[in-house]
Order: structure tokens, then C-alpha cells, then sequence
């Protein structure tokens, strides 16, 4: 088993494109929000905004979506568990960035859309990953992406994140499932 | 995870840890309802029939309304109007329902003991909306959930459950719940409505009402039905209420932050006041709330997912 590691800097260094792809389609932040995806989403948001934040001096709302109960393979695997949504703001006629960490089939982010609609009516919502590893079996793509890595259906990406949430891990991309 | 539990008959058969799951899953379920599309669509093409062999309104729309807020289709059959009254059995009634292809049937009976007979030989999932004396088990988790909402923990609470405990299967749910919870429990009734065997519940039991107000957590009331009258159970709702009510004198005796629970529906001058009621430390109406997350709970986890791993 190979297995490739990124470090913490080359992340931050991922995170910091997206910022400056994010800064180059908006000028104004007030009726932007970010929304990630439980667990893995949830984290790359929380690093993103920060360092939006910090760049922009704009405050920006953070919310976080659990997509378990719009799944659409409940009957074929154990019960994913259910864990509260929270968006402690209107959705409706926001801008939503809706963040994940890895894009894979598409079937996450199809949920997690319905999800965000049953919540209110956005304006728009745009997807931002960190990772588009491909395989995608619905038409969905993200609007922006820190790196591309195509990656067969066999091989893992996993993001580690550290017991501090508040620092950036390491991701690993090894060659055989779990 | 795993749920591995088809059907749902009674807290007798549920170990701490997955009451501790349940319990812990719901606010996700409670937060759908606060929401402006009460809807997600989880079950969607799920069939769950409610089956109610005897009166019930809270608990049925409860079940009803959980089932819809997860995109399932639902059925509701009771008693008056359908081929029960022609004289067809629960048995035969339940093979040709199941010929229909439920995937899930919300049961309540009259007789104890029924609803686990038909979840052995039904291949779908029987969640008991209460049978006879025996079990009320939802009706139990929400009081849990209610109780853990409000004062953030089970372990160490005192609840003290006055009423008619020996035909309460509300009183044996929750005192089977909460004592594999950690609480402290103690069952206040007359001699001649208190059950057979109670002293293996591993409860306290008291007679007497008045001296264990100061030391409670929680007074849950139970309903008391004026039919034991004619049994000559008790003498009369006057005496009753004098000895078993919780009135204003008696509120005043209890601990600051106690609350008053009650499963419904209550008779008002009997076991219940007005001013108890409906005072701020009755949390009545947020069981009826927490009812349907609690059943949305368990429709899921007994629905969601398959049972073969």
C-alpha cells in the first residue's frame, strides 16, 4: 500500500486559492453565507472563513447542514446517525457557498441542495470542495475547488482532522480501501 | 451503527445505551418540525398503517403526523367502522393487512401481550402504541426525553408517578426507562391501585402523597378512569383528589425547580387542577411536542435502514 501524504502547509496553501477565487467573483459579502457539510465540510468551512475573515474583514455566517435524513441510499446501508442541522440564519435570497471537503459522486451535495431548499428559497447556492477526486454519477460540479485529483473508485482520500479542530491536518491519499 | 430492532414492544427490551441513543437522536427530529417545510423525505414510499383498537387522539396524530413529516404514507384504521366489528380476529385483521405490504404497523390493543404476538409472526416492523396494562413505550421515551431536555440528565432525578400505577402501562414503561436511566423512582397510589409484583420493579412505592412532594424532581399525574369507581377501587373523586390531587397546596411544597408531567388526557378536579395544570412548571404541552420527534426517532431507526447487517 503507497500512500500519499499532503501536509498542513500545502493545505493552508489550497485554502488560501479558494480565498482568492472567492475575493475575485465578490466585492460584497453581505448576503453571502457558508454552509459545510457534516463532518468533513463543516471543518474546511470553519478554516475558510476564518481566513476570509481575516482577508476581507467582512463578518461572515457559518452554518452546518447534516444531510443523513435526505440520503438516497438509506435502505442499502446501517443507519448513518442523525445529528441536528444548524443554520442559525435565513437562507432565503442568500448567496450560499455550500462547502465539503471531497467531491466524489455528487450524491452528497445533490442531498445537501434539497436540504438547503427545504430550509427557504437561496438566490444561489455555489459549490465549493477541496478536493474533486471524479467519479461523479450525477450532473453536479463544483464552482470552485482547491486541487483536482482523479482517483479511482479503490483509493482513499481522507482528511484527518486533528483533535484540535482549530489547526489543519494532514490529508492522505492511499491506495486501498479501508 | 446498527439499530437492531425490528419492532418496538416495550422499554423492557431496550438496553440503557439505546434508550441513551434514542434520547440523543431526537433534537435532530425536533428541529424539522420548528421548521417552515415541516417535511424531509427519508421514508419516502414507506407504509406505515396505524391500527387503533381502542380510543386515542394524541398518540395516533402523533404517530400520524411523525410518519408524514418523514415523507410515509399513512393508513389509519380504528376500531368503529371497520371489519373489527364484523367480528374478524386481530390475527386474520393482520394477514391480510400485511398482504397489502406495509412496511410498518403503529398497533394499540386492549389485551397485554398481543402486539409482541403479532411483531414474532409479522415480517415488518409493530411498534406498540400501547396494550392493555402492559407497555406505552413511546409514550415513556418522550417522558424521558422531556425530562432530560429540562434538567439535562436522567441519573439522580426523582420522579414520583401518583395515580392509577396498577392499570398504568405508562407508569410500568417509564419506571422501567428510567430506572435503567439512574433516576429514582417512586410509585404513589392506593392499596388497591397498586399492581401485583410492583416490589420487583425496583422502585419505591408510598401510599401516602404528601410526604414525598419536598424530595421530587418530577410529579408525573396519571390519569385516573372513573370506571374504577364502580369496581370500588376508590371511593369517589373527592376523596380521591383530597389524598392523590395536585393542587395549589400541594404545588407550593415542591422543590423550586420541579416540574408537573402528565401523559394525557387528564380529568381536571380529579387527579389535576386548574392551577396546576396550567402553571408554569407544567411541562404538559412539551410532551405532546416531543411525542412526535421521539416517534419520528423510531420510525426511522426501525424503517431507515435495512436490518441485515
Amino acid at each position: 500500500m503507497t500512500t500519499q501524504t499532503l501536509n498542513p502547509r500545502e493545505i493552508q496553501t489550497l485554502l488560501r486559492k479558494l480565498v482568492r477565487g472567492l475575493t475575485q467573483r465578490f466585492t460584497r459579502w453581505d448576503d453571502v453565507v457558508f454552509i459545510g457539510i457534516r463532518s468533513g465540510g463543516e471543518y474546511i468551512a470553519r478554516h475558510l472563513v476564518r481566513l476570509l475573515e481575516a482577508k476581507t474583514g467582512a463578518s461572515l455566517p457559518l452554518g452546518v447542514l447534516d444531510i443523513a435524513l435526505y440520503r438516497d441510499d438509506l435502505s442499502k446501508r446501517l443507519y448513518p446517525e442523525v445529528r441536528p442541522t444548524e443554520i442559525p440564519f435565513d437562507v432565503s435570497n442568500k448567496i450560499v457557498i455550500l462547502v465539503d471537503d471531497v467531491i466524489n459522486t455528487g450524491r452528497t451535495v445533490r442531498a445537501a441542495i434539497e436540504h438547503i431548499i427545504d430550509l427557504g428559497r437561496p438566490r444561489r447556492i455555489y459549490l465549493l470542495t477541496l478536493f474533486d477526486r471524479g467519479g461523479r454519477e450525477l450532473p453536479i460540479q463544483p464552482d470552485f475547488v482547491g486541487r483536482v485529483v482523479g482517483l479511482t473508485p479503490d483509493k482513499v482520500l481522507k482528511i484527518l482532522i486533528p483533535e484540535d479542530e482549530t489547526a489543519l491536518g494532514e490529508v492522505l491519499i492511499s491506495e486501498v480501501k479501508r | 451503527m446498527n439499530w437492531p430492532h425490528k419492532d418496538l414492544i416495550g422499554i423492557a427490551d431496550l438496553a440503557a445505551g439505546e434508550i441513551e441513543t434514542i434520547l440523543d437522536m431526537t433534537p435532530s427530529f425536533k428541529e424539522i418540525s420548528q421548521r417552515d417545510i415541516k417535511k424531509v423525505p427519508t421514508l419516502r414510499g414507506k407504509t406505515v398503517v396505524l391500527l387503533f383498537y381502542e380510543a386515542s387522539t394524541r398518540t395516533r396524530l402523533s404517530f400520524e403526523i411523525a410518519a408524514k413529516r418523514l415523507s410515509a404514507d399513512t393508513v389509519a384504521i380504528s376500531q368503529s367502522g371497520s371489519s373489527f366489528e364484523k367480528g374478524e380476529t386481530m390475527l386474520d385483521a393482520a394477514k391480510n393487512i400485511m398482504a397489502m405490504n406495509p412496511d410498518c404497523i403503529v398497533i394499540r390493543y386492549p389485551y397485554a401481550g398481543t402486539v409482541a404476538r403479532l411483531a414474532r409472526i409479522m415480517p415488518c416492523s409493530v411498534l406498540n402504541a400501547g396494550d392493555g396494562f402492559h407497555e406505552h413505550p413511546t409514550q415513556a421515551l418522550l417522558d424521558m426525553y422531556s425530562m432530560r431536555e429540562h434538567f439535562g440528565t436522567l441519573t439522580g432525578l426523582h420522579v414520583v408517578m401518583v395515580g392509577d400505577i396498577r392499570h398504568s402501562r405508562v407508569a410500568r414503561s417509564n419506571a422501567y426507562g428510567l430506572t435503567k436511566m439512574g433516576a429514582r423512582v417512586t410509585l404513589v397510589a392506593p392499596q388497591t391501585l397498586l399492581p401485583p409484583g410492583v416490589a420487583s420493579w425496583g422502585v419505591e412505592v408510598s401510599t401516602a402523597f404528601d410526604p414525598v412532594i419536598p424530595s421530587a424532581d418530577v410529579i408525573m399525574m396519571l390519569r385516573v378512569q372513573k370506571e374504577r369507581i364502580a369496581e370500588h377501587l376508590f371511593s369517589g373523586d373527592r376523596e380521591y383528589a383530597s389524598f392523590y390531587g395536585l393542587n395549589q397546596q400541594r404545588m407550593q411544597r415542591m422543590k423550586k425547580h420541579a416540574v408537573i408531567m402528565h401523559p394525557g388526557p387528564m380529568n381536571r378536579g380529579v387527579e389535576i387542577n386548574h392551577d396546576t395544570a396550567d402553571s408554569p412548571r407544567a411541562i404538559i404541552l412539551n410532551q405532546v411536542e416531543n411525542g412526535v420527534a421521539i416517534r419520528m426517532t423510531l420510525l426511522y431507526l426501525c424503517l431507515g435502514g435495512s436490518n441485515v447487517d
